[in-house]
């Protein structure tokens, strides 16, 4: 699991290098808000299914609640501003680390599901806070899109507290 | 003019229901709105009998909870929460969801001026 947080935090790096020339502009955050969020969707609804903790299973519920309404936000956005999401390094590699995680965590069940499950998601969520910070409130232009990343944030930290809380329970 | 009786009766029903609906909004209506995963405002002080209702403006579920007080439950985005103020003191409440949003109401004896 070392190895799948491991490109969690490549692809969000990526988020700060890859853009060296002036930063993502609207369009490409825009893309990368509802790719990041749509990972941690798909990896919930496997929790909610798969997950043995009762606890991991509400967990994983509420991510999918959350991210979708983020994402249903975000999208309702993107159509009034008339911006077309544009696909990017950073959203590629984000979709790739978040199909990897799952085809990872497909294979595992019980305690060892839980823990891969949590530890992936102390580390994105730790990772889309950095990537929040340094790359995509600082560089989105319009205000309405960087108003949704900074409103939503709080609920990121709570969800990154409640794993770490989780990720306790587990290792115990 | 049979039908002027049920009219008055009805007449009467009415009346009576809204002199009924007058007795449960004898207290000031407040509201807190929550945005940007925070209440606001933060802390709101009522009078004993004054309502509460807490609107959700953000995509995702909220919940107002103070343990062993009262608690909303899950308040789905768009969705708003009512809670009436009967018994006085100083309740502090958070998100069960989102545990770091905090908020606080105090709730005053209706019969206490300053």
């Amino acid at each position: 699991m070392k190895f799948l947080s491991f490109i969690a935090a490549a692809a969000l790096a990526a988020a700060g290098t890859a853009f060296a020339q002036g930063g993502p502009n609207d369009a490409q955050i825009a893309h990368i808000v509802v790719t990041a969020n749509q990972v941690d969707i798909d990896a919930g609804k496997l929790a909610e299914a798969r997950a043995k903790s009762p606890e991991v299973k509400a967990f994983g519920k509420q991510m999918v609640t959350d991210h979708s309404g983020v994402n249903k936000q975000a999208t309702a956005l993107v159509k009034k501003l008339k911006v077309k999401p544009e696909n990017n390094d950073t959203s590629k590699a984000l979709k790739k680390g978040g199909e990897e995680n799952v085809k990872a965590l497909k294979k595992l069940k019980g305690d060892a599901f839980d823990k891969a499950y949590i530890d992936h998601e102390v580390a994105y969520h730790e990772q889309v806070l950095d990537a929040i910070d340094k790359v995509l409130i600082p560089n989105a232009k319009n205000a309405e899109l960087k108003g949704l990343i900074e409103k939503v944030r709080p609920a990121f930290v709570a969800h990154l507290e409640h794993a770490k809380m989780l990720q306790g329970k587990l290792g115990k | 003019m049979t039908r002027g009786v049920p009219l008055l009766r009805r007449a009467g029903a009415i009346v009576a229901l809204a002199s009924a609906a007058g007795a449960f909004a004898a207290g000031t209506k407040h509201t807190v709105a929550i945005d940007g995963v925070k209440y606001v405002p933060e802390t709101i002080t009522v009078k004993r009998g004054d309502s509460v209702t807490w609107v959700n403006h953000d995509p995702f579920p909220h919940t107002v909870t103070a343990a062993g007080a009262f608690d909303s439950k899950d308040i789905a985005a768009d969705g708003k929460w009512t809670y009436v103020a009967r018994k006085p003191g100083r309740y502090d409440y958070i998100c069960t969801l989102h545990p770091n949003m905090k908020g606080t109401l105090v709730v005053e004896d209706a019969g206490a001026r300053k």
